[in-house]
């Protein structure tokens, strides 16, 4: 065949197959996406199927989730998030970004905290010294959730680890505190105090005085609220005066603030106030 | 005519290849292994053997192309079969159309062998026979003529190790180069992505012969699609085949 | 009388992968083959044989030069129709039977189908393999091989018949058969170019060489012309004469069972032994005059250069 006929189908089928294929990209094809997987292999025995190239294969799984769980076309796409998750766990352990993304997704987006603490979990079990996965949990669990006593425990996790932050104590006391447990608080506020005061750290010494000032302050509002209950059962109203709480014997002594001043009081409201805590 | 004597003669050289019976053990094994697949899924179980199934054929369909095109031409020039050939009053492009309907011949009846098997099994597990099948392993058969084409470019141009090489990353680019769309559309429009875009549609894009899907889901496609894929496979094959046919020509046999 | 194959000026280079020079292996290659002559191309290994075949036969497309077969473009159809080829260590489809084979080949000829089994029985009988028609071959010796090549190169009847290392591999009775055919094919009117190492062969059926060294036609016209018939010497075999004596009229090669082989040069002294063995009453054994070989010539050129 003559060469120029030859060069001529060339470009010529070159310009067909390129603008069909412009045409072709056009029209939409319907996806079932996630059809696929009800049969996908366990992490296990896709990481033999990979010859050594299990975390390349992590990668790819975890780009490929991160578009697929953010595309809200597809219908219950949350439904594997876990399993898809524990795949990337299973080939690449150490892949921190990918725990802490599955875990966004399922808390944020799927409003599955569940989920989300299933992933952070196996974070920490796959990798016992990184202090953020138990960290994240107890943050998710206090601001989202508004679960104090999960926090708690995370928080307390985190605490245990070497090497976590000392913002880790500070929240686990603070949780403590969410939940009345003022006792708990107080010991770690101290402790956060006394290690700051060493360390002459003044900010966090700051915060640790607020906050065992309010940790304080709400011990003595309880308990001067159980005396004025015991006084309006018996006497049928609130004292004016706290003083008279102590006259009465219902409270040994009216507390007063660290700072040394009075807790405030309205004898109409029955409600005991003290300062600001965070202005001091 | 001679291209056809040639075809035939191809047809003969290639069916009693052993290794194509290797693969097609594998690509049975693998259908019966559906089969088992099946039974540990839960829900609808013809889908996972239709599913495996037509994955399997596409593959071990692509692997023997593979193999037959880039052994091809190198077999003829290493032995020699070709001196005698070239010798004869033929044009070089009869030769090479020759192979390479000789070779989509050997495919197609391989092809026809597994899809057999496959409709049985399908069959003995649904009861029906599901007719979109069938447009499926058409396209599968399309998209083996492409890549049989690409392996008979390569084998002109280099040994069958390095063509094998080549060949697999055309059909590995081929079923990826969505990703490639995706990625363009973060890209902010310019000279750099224009070039990208055409370079985008340059590649071949296997996916256009992939309605396994679909199939298996049941969803409808629209008839545009089937035709422009199925023109789409025909050019593409066309511009590989020319390619080959060019340098062809004047390419010295030492 | 027409050329069946006319080569003027043949250049070709190869660019060798390591040292990216350029290997020039033919130099300027002419020769002229004229219609019904068998041609004999002979050099030494590397020296372009093949090489120029492969030319001719648009295997390799030459630099410079310019080829007619048959006085049409050696690159066209119909000359390609006109001709037939015997490569070198033939190796043909492993798979098919030796008919099936020839049939393909005659289809590629556009033979008429009802021609087909005609021809293909013909060939067969011709290079003497009419047993081994159904025959794959993959079970086909060497020589075998030789003889279903030739019968491959026959089938259209080509005017122009290009053998390469016809004989190689060859039995002593092959090689007379395929001598035999090859002068056939001479007396049918068909021109043969013939490429070969084997110069007893060339010798005894070439009408004309050519002789190719590192890329050049050294040598080039009737093997009558280019041999002298001049006596180079003379050899007798002698039995009953010692070797002292012998000595005076020439070399005295060798001596076994009584008998000496003795060389001489000098022509008198031919006359000058047979005298004295006769007055001696010794017996002459054999008396061979040589005159120079296409050996002789042949390694004469080749040592030149």
């Amino acid at each position: 065949m003559k060469k120029k006929f030859l060069i001529i189908l060339l470009i010529l089928s070159c310009a067909a197959f390129m603008g069909l294929k412009i045409k072709l990209d056009n029209i939409p094809r319907k996806t079932v996406p996630g059809s696929s997987f009800i049969y996908i292999p366990s992490g296990k025995f896709l990481k033999y199927a990979t010859f050594g190239y299990s975390s390349l294969m992590a990668d790819i799984i975890y780009i490929w989730s991160i578009q697929y769980f953010s595309d809200q076309k597809i219908p219950n796409r949350f439904d594997y998030l876990d399993h898809v998750f524990s795949i990337i766990a299973e080939l690449d352990p150490r892949y921190f970004d990918a725990y802490q993304i599955g875990a966004i997704f399922a808390v944020y987006d799927a409003g599955d905290f569940d989920t989300c603490e299933k992933i952070l979990n196996r974070g920490l079990e796959k990798n016992p010294g990184e202090w953020i996965f138990p960290f994240q949990a107890g943050h998710y669990a206090q601001m989202l959730l508004k679960d104090y006593k999960i926090a708690q425990k995370y928080f307390k996790k985190t605490m245990e680890i070497e090497g976590a932050p000392a913002m880790a104590k500070r929240l686990y006391a603070n949780a403590a505190f969410e939940q009345t447990d003022y006792k708990t608080a107080m010991r770690n506020w101290v402790e956060v105090y006394q290690m700051a005061e060493k360390e002459g750290d003044e900010r966090v010494r700051k915060i640790a005085a607020n906050h065992i000032y309010r940790t304080q302050a709400s011990i003595d509002i309880e308990s001067i609220n159980e005396g004025l209950n015991k006084y309006k059962e018996q006497f049928g109203h609130y004292p004016e005066e706290l003083i008279e709480l102590a006259a009465s014997g219902f409270l040994v002594e009216i507390p007063r603030d660290l700072d040394g001043n009075e807790y405030k009081y309205d004898p109409e409201t029955g409600e005991v106030k003290s300062e600001l805590w965070w202005k001091r | 005519m001679k291209i056809t004597a040639i075809a035939l003669n191809t047809f003969k050289e290639a069916i009693r290849d052993r290794i194509l019976y290797l693969l097609l053990f594998f690509a049975v094994v693998s259908l019966i292994f559906s089969r088992l697949l099946a039974i540990l899924a839960v829900g609808d179980r013809v889908k996972i053997i239709m599913d495996v199934g037509l994955a399997s054929l596409s593959l071990f369909g692509a692997l023997m192309a593979i193999l037959m095109g880039t052994s091809l031409v190198f077999k003829e020039i290493d032995k020699k079969t070709i001196y005698t050939l070239l010798s004869k009053p033929i044009h070089r492009y009869q030769f090479l159309l020759g192979k390479f309907f000789g070779l989509i011949l050997t495919l197609l009846v391989m092809l026809f062998l597994l899809s057999l098997i496959f409709i049985v099994i399908v069959l003995l597990h649904s009861g029906r026979i599901e007719w979109g099948m069938f447009a499926a392993l058409a396209f599968i058969f399309l998209e083996l003529c492409l890549i049989t084409a690409v392996a008979m470019f390569f084998s002109c141009i280099s040994s069958p190790i390095l063509s094998s090489v080549f060949s697999l990353s055309f059909y590995l680019i081929g079923h990826l180069s969505w990703g490639l769309e995706t990625l363009l559309n973060k890209i902010k429009p310019g000279f750099g992505k224009t070039i990208a875009q055409v370079f985008y549609t340059l590649i071949p894009d296997l996916e256009n012969f992939n309605f396994k899907t679909e199939i298996v889901h049941h969803l409808s496609v629209p008839p545009q699609v089937f035709l422009y894929s199925t023109i789409y496979g025909i050019m593409y094959t066309l511009f590989v085949l020319t390619a080959a046919m060019l340098v062809f020509r004047k390419r010295d046999f030492a | 009388m027409e050329n069946a194959l006319k080569i003027t000026g043949l250049f070709k280079s190869f660019k060798s992968e390591f040292l990216r020079k350029n290997i020039e292996i033919l130099k300027g290659i002419s020769l002229s083959v004229k219609e019904g002559e068998i041609f004999g191309y002979l050099g030494p290994n590397g020296a372009g044989k093949t090489t120029t075949l492969k030319c001719i036969l648009g295997l390799i497309f030459p630099d410079k030069g310019k080829i007619e077969i048959l006085r049409l473009p050696y690159l066209s159809l119909k000359a390609k129709a006109r001709i037939g080829f015997l490569p070198e260590n033939p190796y043909f489809y492993d798979y098919l039977t030796a008919s099936e084979f020839l049939r393909f080949y005659c289809q590629l000829h556009q033979i008429k189908k009802a021609d087909i089994e005609e021809k293909t029985s013909t060939l067969l009988s011709l290079v003497g393999l009419e047993k081994s028609s159904s025959l794959q071959l993959r079970k086909f010796s060497k020589g075998m091989l030789q003889r279903i090549g030739l019968a491959q190169a026959l089938l259209n009847e080509p005017e122009l018949v290009l053998l390469d290392e016809p004989l190689g591999g060859l039995d002593p009775l092959g090689r007379k058969e395929i001598r035999d055919i090859i002068v056939r094919l001479k007396d049918e009117g068909k021109t043969v170019f013939l490429s070969s190492h084997i110069l007893q062969d060339i010798e005894m059926v070439c009408d004309r060489v050519a002789i190719i060294v590192s890329g050049q036609i050294i040598n080039q016209g009737r093997l009558y012309d280019l041999i002298s018939q001049k006596i180079l010497f003379t050899e007798t075999t002698i039995s009953g004469i010692k070797e002292e004596e012998l000595k005076r009229y020439g070399e005295c090669v060798s001596s076994y069972g009584g008998r000496t082989l003795v060389k001489i040069t000098d022509e008198k002294k031919v006359e000058k032994i047979l005298e004295l063995a006769h007055r001696k009453k010794a017996e002459i054994h054999s008396l061979v005059p040589r005159t120079e070989s296409l050996e002789d010539l042949f390694v004469g050129t080749v040592k030149q250069e």
